[in-house]
């Protein structure tokens, strides 16, 4: 099974062998599911190795080049979106420390405005200039 | 108050007791135009005439010119000089229109006063002879107005039209007035009435107690309501009915409320069940304003604070009414004194509606026509 592997490089070849070999040895050892499982897997390990050899390394070389890129891209777009969040998160909590003074002169005047001032609706505009 | 000051001049008829009692007390001249001038009927009315009158006789050099048309007045006051004296109040208006008046000036005579007023005892319009009994006499002895002839007491009972009731007032000379500090109201602790009837079946105070009651016991186990049924020459001219009420808190404030019936011969004819109801709701709703002071004192404790030594007085009152709005204007007039005002809301406590701290420095204002004994 090993031989006929490195012949081909082709996925379809070596999962049939398997596939048979799979059967194969099922027939065989016949009961005992659990021991043909084990054996296809090690087979498989053996294989692909052996598979990333000649023209699929290039390919898979490649695709490990275009993933990479992507997830750079991928990265730096989650790292933009990070710093983003980030920077929304890190306003959000502090954004009440920020103008305090104004804030509680704003909170001041609508304190005034929304409490009538009873002694200028008594004595009229004459004691705002006394004061 | 015998100095002369440049008068004031007002227009219209409004507020004529105040500037009046303010202008006796200030010792400032007063003049009045347009009373009433674009009226059908110009002038001023037998109740305000009479009240003139009653000051006339209260004071010792006061000077009242009225125009022929009775639209402009002028009023400049002599000194308070009080003694023993008779008053027929007009009938258009309770004893407590009167009687108002009086409570500001009558600590300040020159010999303490006592006077006996004839004319309707409680009507729909005035605070009644009961109420004052029972709200502004322990408001004055809050100032150090106190002693054994400090007191009020109904004679006999008037309702309107005829009137036909008496009274009898007495009052202590004070030489100063002790400042208050009135900004806990504390809790009701008790609640007392007056049910009277004059004229009619005397079971109608039981039905008014019965249903005014049925409201209070609710919230209060210490309710007690009088019943008052005069009879005969006690009884005045006109038959009617009626209840006050008077809550009692646990710092000694009162508050009042009260209801009469409709005077003989106006308006429908009044159940007494619902007239208990209602004054019963409308304590109820003098509670919820709450203070330290009675609505229809709020007045009466401002002028006296207003009066009091060269100290800080302060008071909790309720929302404040537009008779002591205007009046907080006449005393920066008269006086030139301003309060201090702040708005204290009680929503977190659920104690009632919003409340106002008035606080001032009185004017050390001190009895001078009092002989120093």
């Amino acid at each position: 099974a090993a031989l006929t592997t490195s012949d081909s490089g082709h996925c379809t070849a070596e999962e049939a062998f398997a596939s048979e070999d799979a059967s194969e040895e099922s027939s065989l050892l016949s009961s005992e599911e659990e021991d043909s499982e084990n054996g296809g897997d090690i087979r498989e390990e053996l294989t692909k190795p052996l598979q990333v050899s000649s023209g699929q390394k290039l390919k898979s070389e490649n695709l490990i080049d275009e993933t990479s890129d992507i997830e750079d891209l991928l990265k730096e777009e989650d790292d933009y979106k990070e710093e983003n969040n980030y920077s929304i998160e890190t306003s959000g909590a502090l954004k009440w420390k920020e103008d305090l003074s104004r804030k509680a002169a704003e909170a001041f005047l609508r304190q005034q405005q929304a409490t009538p001032n009873l002694r200028k609706l008594i004595y009229g505009a004459v004691t705002q200039d006394n004061e | 108050m015998a100095t002369q000051a440049h008068s004031l001049s007002y227009a219209g008829c409004n507020f004529l007791r105040q500037r009046l009692v303010l202008s006796t007390l200030s010792g400032r001249p007063v003049k009045i135009r347009k009373i009433r001038a674009r009226d059908d009927n110009p002038g001023l009315r037998d109740f305000e005439a009479s009240f003139i009158r009653l000051l006339d006789k209260i004071t010792n050099g006061s000077r009242i010119e009225i125009n022929q048309t009775g639209t402009t007045l002028y009023y400049q006051p002599g000194l308070l000089y009080g003694g023993s004296l008779e008053h027929d109040c007009s009938v258009l208006r309770g004893i407590g229109y009167y009687l108002e008046g009086l409570l500001c000036l009558a600590p300040f005579m020159k010999h303490p006063l006592k006077i006996v007023l004839r004319g309707v005892t409680n009507d729909q319009v005035d605070p009644s002879v009961d109420v004052l009994k029972a709200t502004a006499l322990p408001l004055l002895k809050q100032f150090g107005i106190d002693g054994e002839s400090f007191e009020l007491k109904i004679l006999r009972r008037g309702m309107p039209p005829g009137g036909g009731g008496e009274v009898i007032f007495s009052c202590p000379v004070k030489k100063a007035l002790k400042p208050i500090q009135l900004t806990d109201p504390g809790k009701i602790k008790r609640i007392r009435g007056m049910a009277y009837s004059v004229r009619v079946s005397p079971q109608m105070a039981n039905r008014i107690v019965d249903s005014a009651r049925g409201v209070l016991n609710k919230f209060i186990p210490d309710i007690y309501i009088y019943t008052d049924h005069m009879k005969g020459i006690s009884s005045g001219k006109s038959p009617g009915f009626g209840l006050s009420l008077v809550a009692e808190t646990t710092n000694g404030t009162f508050l009042s409320a009260e209801l009469a019936s409709n005077p003989q011969g106006q308006g429908a004819a009044v159940l007494p069940e619902d007239l208990g109801r209602n004054c019963a709701r409308l304590l109820l709703e003098e509670i919820y304003r709450g203070g330290c002071v009675d609505s229809t004192n709020q007045s009466l404790a401002l002028l006296l604070m207003t009066l009091g030594q060269q100290d800080v007085s302060k008071v909790l009152l309720g929302p404040l009414s537009p008779y002591t709005i205007e009046f907080l204007r006449h005393l920066k007039s008269f006086f030139q004194i301003m309060f201090k005002i702040e708005t204290k809301s009680c929503g977190e406590e659920l104690k009632g509606g919003d409340k106002v701290l008035m606080t001032c420095v009185g004017i050390g204002f001190s009895n001078l026509s009092k002989t120093l004994k």
